[in-house]
């Protein structure tokens, strides 16, 4: 492949001028010849400069000796001497790592000064997948990154870690900063993922550190689009599409199997328990209730975005609004969101102001998942006998009148509930560029980040849920919740190059303070026709409706103080340090404030000449490496270490009730980070890949410091022991072909995550249910009895007794062993992408490896004590008669469920996204007179490999209690269009 | 530039506004314990603080019912149903181990209400000079509480109840101090502790209060709270002429309710023979769900039919009162509603914790073991309860161990549901035969469920607390 540097073609007139004159010139993209809008042109050694329009069209003064330096993200800078008044000039897309902008905490920097592990992520590549928050579409695309998703309820949060748990009470959760405002992790439902421009994900202490407390788990950095000078352009995204549930691996009996079990089966409760006769088995076997098919259905998705930008040199803008309306696949349920956005920029004499803001409004209806109620209509879907209709002959509503659990479609329509969130995220800054000294700035940024959401619950009197509210005759609860958090960060930075050093160094101040409110009523005794508060029966002391109220409001606030700084010698020697001191207003009066740091170095030796002599096929090599602390205040109560008093009644008089032990000593857990890190590219940059080493420590970590229960409770917040987590991350792409009409391109990324508790203050294990935390061990390891099988003699359960050869058929909690980490240690994804002539196919594959669950929904129809109810098919090979061999253990014997015979791996490869699209090509937009037309089909979790006996191994929280909501398979087919 | 000075008064007015008030901050919704307790109304307020965690789901509320229902659920009392979800099944088959969670729990609700009941405790004689009356109201209840939360420890987790036996008891806490890591003590040494509150709650409770403990109503465990807590002691701990004295005093204070009135116990429209009930309102729990779920007409648990047959339908009032059939079930309906609720029932009652009938079988029984001429006063007990509850009642001329069933007969029919029967056969006969029973219908005297283990949470954050009961 011939490299194509630059072309430049003259028309030279002849006449050379020395004084500035008039420069005309066009810039094109070197692989296709299109235009290249918003490309800097400055004269070197200057302030003078432009940008080219939205056909690549520039003009500038420059005397004839000037050198033009073009410069555009995405694209190799040039410097082009001139040599007419007539310049056109094509330059390399050559996305080279080194000259990639990266947001580095609170300021931004080229790649090429970072010490610190920072993956970038576009939001051109993952905007179009159909999903509501944005933190599900990092999954597979940044190394140690691990995205995971255990409900696929439309606008549901991802579970997202960076480099491991770092905490086992504490928050795990990164800090997400859009725009300079650190808003809520795991509230994202209500922004729009198509109005950002780049997610950085800072991962080392080098990058977080600056970001103190709150840094330790990582901090992902979101920029929003902003306009650019030039013409404005509009752009229309469409898309429309369906989710459906994806396979089920667990197998439930049909009515036939069922009622073959409940007749022919011998258990404690006789056989034939219904007493059925063979007529109604006869006639209830033809019965199958189609309970999936009347619950269930396809939802639909589609999704409308139109945005404008543009401006001038002094002036920029971005204008979005969409519209994004998702349906579940439980009837009645789905997302709606409408979203605003305004990102303003403006300069005026030393001054740059500016403003970033979004306002948007969803309305959310769910259904319950992820617990054991009856009834739950995910539970429904698997405990519902096969043979009972969900009407009875005369069209009403019917139980499973055999058990007891009520019908899930009168669940579902009679109740309802939803919620309604306003979001508004929003900053203003101000920039001055003091005149006075050369490089210095001065800059105040104020925002906020405010939610506030409304939920409404209707329990109809009729249902289950309903009989079970005070009164026994339905409820209606509203609750109002208001979060309003404010970030305000002032600034005085300080960068210049003396030449052949540079030298970049900022002090900072920083408040944050977040203020949650909260107030909800429930009334009852909905009576009435109404479904709302008009319905309400007034209390009185003797009809039990008295209604219930309730509010909380709680605070906590953060002051801190930092600088930081980096120094570059000839381009190729980095050093950087950060300091912060942070005063919190969660923790005692001794352990206020606390102070973090960071240091880190970085060398380019590709920049070295004897490496640009003899290493031609070697384009960058630079080495990094990073230490410093950082700290993690979250996820404890804002007042954790006071000893606090609940608000109580009984017998109508007023109280108060211990509810929490007061540790005065609580603090922060703080993170000691180390990272070493590789960035090559090779072989004409076509091969690129970055290597992570990173060994964290977490000390004083928030542990449950276990209590004798004497004291009435189980254990108290402290800061006890520590954890490590150390892996490798590596990620690298390749450009297999790279030519004008075909391009193909591969890319994966692997991460290796080493969790392991390293002390616990003296105690060497804590086990909590079925977990246990163990020095020397992973956090979160599953901790049961080994399940043996059956003994064909008796059908009783066999048990691995600790030294995993005997077998006995006495269940003995006290025999329970590890059995493997609920955190999979393995992850990543890979993708391949090909273009050809504007037809693309993108393909986003995710893994993990090595992490196991309890899978207590198995259970819960595994259970032979269930038979009442719709069972797994799996109990029809259950033990009978002595020399029976099979691993359903007789139902005469005693059942412990707490064993390896629900605990499964949740190894599996997923199909994250696969887009095929196609861009009509230059010359027919230039006939529609559109700049841009993409029509495109995507399916989002297509497939998806694994063992698991359920609908999809993504379980986060390491048990499947029941009514799972998986993850849904979702095809849409859209547009986008550019005018 | 005027805007140079308006930019940089904004950056100072940025800079001042980080004062130290942002990481300052109190909690509003709930209190800071540290700057509490500092006057006699903060102790009132704990107080009934500690009587609201009598409400907890493994105690009294809803949930494993612990010592309402559970005692019966575990016996031949009841019978497990179709209907159930299996909550309780490892519990009611007696195939629990130390790690059942519903055995933990209890363990650590009766341990929360005693801490709660040490912060009422601690200091509080500070307030002794100013507000005597008001601390002796206080501390009597509070040390009542304690005492017979302790007691309703050792009834589940010791051996056996001798009043001198130095089997493995229960930790007694007395301070407040959740560092603490007590041993077990003997049963013995518990019974120390139980007595010697109770005795000292006995002595405050008459040493002048400020006002009367139970102005109306019963909610609250006055004088004769503490007698009958007393009474129900000595009995277990066959200390028996102590039983009688106290159960006597009880009975001499609060008589028997009458037929008429009886049916309105069980609705709370009256107090009649209530000693001290513990109060339940809408949205604070219900006692009876296991027996009868009302809001979901289940019912987990039904009456064991040969019990059922023991009862005159038709002359015995707690027939009707006990039991109902509702959807064609006899189902066990003592919890059904308060008064006003009864027409559409919401399962909410209070529990009569406490009831003058059971110091009448007290003492009966106390009478009986005594033997010899005490039987003519056992007799003369039995047969008052048995008249006041039927009509027409012939009065029985039981003697020895015949007058002994009788009495033990008496007692399960009279106080089904309300937490006695695990616990009466425990410490006479250990013994269980379940009729109309398909599975788990026996438990022998030397099964290993008639003590419950200590939780395995609590052995591994106290390896002080063993040994852990036999067979465990």
């Amino acid at each position: 492949m011939k490299r194509l540097l630059l072309i430049i073609s003259m028309c030279v007139v002849g006449v050379s001028f020395a004084r500035a004159q008039e420069i005309k010139g066009r810039v094109t993209d070197a692989r296709d010849g299109t235009p290249i809008s918003n490309v800097n042109v400055t004269i070197k050694g200057t302030k003078t400069g432009t940008t080219t329009d939205a056909d690549g069209r520039f003009t500038i003064k420059a005397s004839a000796e000037a050198t033009l330096v073009f410069s555009s993200v995405g694209f190799s800078e040039q410097e082009v001497k001139v040599t007419g008044t007539n310049m056109n000039v094509a330059l390399e897309f050559a996305q080279r790592n080194l000259q990639e902008v990266v947001v580095t905490g609170y300021g931004s920097r080229s790649r090429r000064q970072v010490a610190g592990a920072i993956t970038k992520v576009n939001g051109e590549e993952v905007k179009l997948q159909p999903v509501a928050s944005f933190d599900k579409l990092l999954q597979g695309k940044v190394p140690g990154l691990l995205s995971q998703s255990q409900s696929g309820q439309p606008g549901a949060a991802a579970d997202v870690t960076i480099r491991g748990k770092g905490s086992i009470n504490g928050s795990n959760a990164p800090l997400y900063i859009i725009d300079g405002i650190q808003v809520s992790a795991g509230d994202f439902s209500t922004i729009n993922p198509a109005d950002i421009e780049s997610y950085n994900v800072l991962k080392d202490a080098s990058a977080t550190s600056i970001y103190g407390s709150r840094g330790a788990n990582g901090v992902i950095v979101i920029n929003t689009k902003r306009g650019a000078a030039g013409k404005t352009t509009v752009n229309y995204d469409f898309q429309y599409g369906s989710s459906a549930l994806p396979h089920n691996n667990l197998k439930l009996m049909n009515s036939p199997e069922k009622l073959d079990y409940e007749l022919n089966y011998d258990r404690p409760d006789g056989m034939n328990p219904f007493q059925w006769t063979p007529a109604e088995v006869d006639s209830l076997s033809k019965i199958d209730n189609n309970l999936d098919e009347i619950i269930f259905k396809k939802g639909k998705t589609q999704q409308h975005q139109l945005s404008f930008s543009g401006g001038n040199e002094k002036t920029r803008f971005y204008i979005s609004g969409s519209i994004f309306d998702q349906e579940g696949i439980v009837i009645s349920t789905g997302l709606k969101r409408y979203t605003g956005r305004i990102n303003l920029e403006n300069s005026f004499g030393d001054f740059r102001v500016g403003l970033n803001a979004t306002y948007g409004y969803s309305r959310f209806i769910g259904t319950r998942e992820n617990d054991q109620y009856i009834g739950s209509p995910l539970n429904a879907i698997n405990w519902f006998n096969p043979y009972v209709t969900l009407y009875d002959k005369d069209g009403n509503y019917q139980d499973d009148f055999l058990q007891g659990q009520p019908n899930p479609l009168r669940e579902l329509l009679e109740n309802f509930s939803n919620t309604d969130q306003m979001k508004g995220v929003g900053s203003v800054f101000l920039e001055w560029k003091i005149p006075w000294v050369k490089g210095l700035r001065a800059k105040t940024l104020w925002g906020g980040d405010v939610t506030e959401d409304e939920a409404l619950g209707y329990l109809d009197r009729t249902t289950n849920a309903g009989g079970q509210s005070t009164g026994a005759r339905g409820q209606l609860s509203r609750a109002y919740a208001r979060t309003f958090r404010y970030t305000g960060t002032t600034s005085v930075s300080y960068q210049r190059t003396f030449g052949d050093h540079d030298l970049n160094v900022s002090g900072y101040n920083e408040i944050i303070q977040s203020k949650s409110e909260s107030f909800g009523f429930t009334g009852y005794g909905l009576v009435g026709p109404f479904k709302n508060e008009a319905g309400i029966t007034p209390g009185t002391p003797t009809n039990g409706f008295i209604p219930t109220v309730a509010g909380t409001a709680t605070e906590n606030g953060l002051l801190s103080w930092f600088v930081d700084g980096t120094y570059g010698y000839r381009k190729k020697y980095y050093l950087s340090a950060g300091f912060r001191r942070d005063g919190s207003s969660r923790f005692g009066e001794d352990n206020k404030h606390a102070n973090f740091y960071n240091v880190g170095a970085s060398w380019i030796l590709t920049e070295e000449d004897i490496f640009k002599q003899e290493t031609k096929w070697m384009n960058e090599l630079k080495l990094r490496v990073s230490y410093g602390t950082v700290g993690n205040q979250l996820g404890i109560g804002n007042y954790a270490s006071l000893e606090l008093l609940n608000s109580t009644v009984y017998n109508g008089v007023g109280g108060l009730v211990l509810a929490q032990l007061p540790y005065p000593q609580l603090k922060w857990e703080t993170k000691e980070m180390f990272n070493a890190g590789i960035d090559f590219a090779v072989l004409d940059n076509r091969i690129r890949g970055t290597f992570d080493y990173y060994n964290n420590k977490t000390v004083d970590l928030f542990l449950d410091k276990q209590l004798s229960r004497t004291s009435g409770f189980a254990s108290i917040t402290a800061n006890l022991g520590k954890l490590q987590n150390a892996g490798i991350e590596a990620s690298i792409s390749a450009e297999i072909i790279r030519s004008q009409n075909l391009n193909w391109s591969v890319n994966a990324n692997y991460t290796y995550n080493k969790n392991k508790i390293l002390d616990q203050a003296g105690q060497d294990e804590n086990i909590s249910g079925l977990f246990i935390n163990k020095v020397g061990e992973r956090a979160n390891s599953l901790y049961v009895v080994r399940y043996a099988g059956v003994d064909p003699a008796n059908g009783d359960a066999l048990y691995y007794m600790k030294d995993g050869k005997t077998t006995t058929n006495i269940y003995d909690p006290s025999e329970a062993v590890i059995v493997g980490t609920i955190d999979p240690p393995q992850f990543g994804g890979f993708g391949t992408n090909i273009n050809w002539k504007g037809i693309e196919l993108d393909a986003l594959f995710t893994y993990t490896l090595g992490g196991v669950i309890y899978n207590n929904d198995r259970f819960n129809v595994e259970f032979p004590g269930y038979w009442f109810s719709r069972v797994a098919s799996s109990l029809l090979t259950e033990w009978q008669q002595p020399g029976d061999v099979t691993d359903i253990p007789s139902p005469f014997n005693d059942f412990h469920g707490e064993t390896t015979r629900f605990v499964e791996k949740t190894d599996h490869l997923r199909l994250r996204n696969v887009t095929l699209s196609y861009s009509l090509p230059k010359s027919v937009l230039q006939r529609m007179k559109i700049s841009s037309l993409k029509v495109f089909a995507q399916g989002q979790n297509l497939k998806v490999w694994h063992n698991f006996q359920g609908w999809d191994p993504e379980i986060t929280t390491g048990i499947l209690g029941g009514a799972q909501y998986p993850q849904l398979k979702t095809i849409t087919f859209g547009l986008s269009l550019g005018l | 530039m005027f805007f140079r000075k308006v930019f940089t008064a904004i950056i100072i007015t940025a800079s001042l506004a980080s004062c130290k008030k942002v990481i300052e901050s109190e909690p509003t919704h709930q209190l800071d314990g540290s700057t509490r307790f500092t006057s006699i109304e903060d102790f009132d307020f704990g107080l009934t603080g500690a009587y609201a965690l009598f409400r907890s789901a493994n105690y009294y509320g809803s949930g494993s019912n612990a010592f309402v229902n559970l005692p019966d659920m575990l016996s031949d009392n009841l019978n497990e149903t179709s209907e159930s979800l299996g909550n309780y099944q490892n519990l009611s088959t007696w195939r629990y181990a130390e790690d059942e969670p519903n055995i933990d729990a209890t363990w650590q609700a009766a341990y929360r209400i005693i801490s709660q009941a040490n912060l009422v405790l601690r200091d509080i004689d500070d307030f002794s000079a100013t507000d005597g009356g008001a601390v002796n109201r206080i501390k009597a209840q509070a040390l009542a509480i304690r005492a017979m939360v302790h007691f309703d420890l050792l009834r589940y987790w010791a051996e056996e109840y001798d009043r001198n036996s130095a089997k493995p008891g229960i930790p007694y806490i007395t301070v407040f101090d959740y560092e603490q890591k007590p041993p077990r003590g003997t049963v013995k040494e518990a019974y120390d502790h139980i007595e010697a509150d109770l005795q000292q709650a006995r002595g405050l409770m008459n040493s002048g209060l400020d006002k009367t403990i139970n102005a109306s109503g019963k909610a609250y465990i006055d004088i004769q709270g503490v007698h009958a807590i007393m009474a129900r002691v000595f009995l277990y701990s066959n200390q028996l002429d102590s039983a009688i004295k106290y159960s006597t005093i009880v009975i001499n204070s609060i008589p028997l309710s009458t037929r008429t009135n009886f049916p309105n116990i069980w609705t709370d429209a009256s107090t009649a023979e209530v000693i001290w009930s513990v109060s339940f309102n809408a949205g604070e729990g219900r006692i009876g769900d296991p027996v009868y779920f009302v809001p979901n007409n289940r019912s987990s648990y039904r009456p064991n039919p040969a019990l059922v047959t023991m009862y005159d339908p038709i002359n015995d009032v707690r027939y009707g009162s006990y039991f109902q059939v509702r959807s064609n079930r006899l189902v066990v309906s003592k919890y059904l509603a308060k008064a006003a609720q009864v027409p559409r029932p919401d399962g909410v009652t209070n529990f009569k914790a406490f009831r003058t009938c059971e110091m009448y079988l007290i003492r009966a029984e106390a009478y009986a073991r005594k033997g010899g001429t005490n039987e003519v006063s056992a007799l003369t007990d039995l047969n008052t309860l048995r008249s006041v509850r039927i009509a027409g009642f012939i009065p029985g001329t039981e003697t020895g161990s015949a007058l002994i069933n009788a009495i033990a007969i008496e007692r399960r029919k009279e106080l089904i549901c309300e937490g006695h029967r695990w616990f009466d056969l425990k410490r006479t006969t250990k013994t269980i035969i379940r009729s109309s029973c398909s599975v788990f219908c026996s438990l022998d005297p030397t099964s290993r469920a008639w003590t419950w283990p200590i939780p395995i949470d609590e052995i591994n954050a106290n390896p002080d607390i063993l040994p852990q009961n036999p067979g465990y």
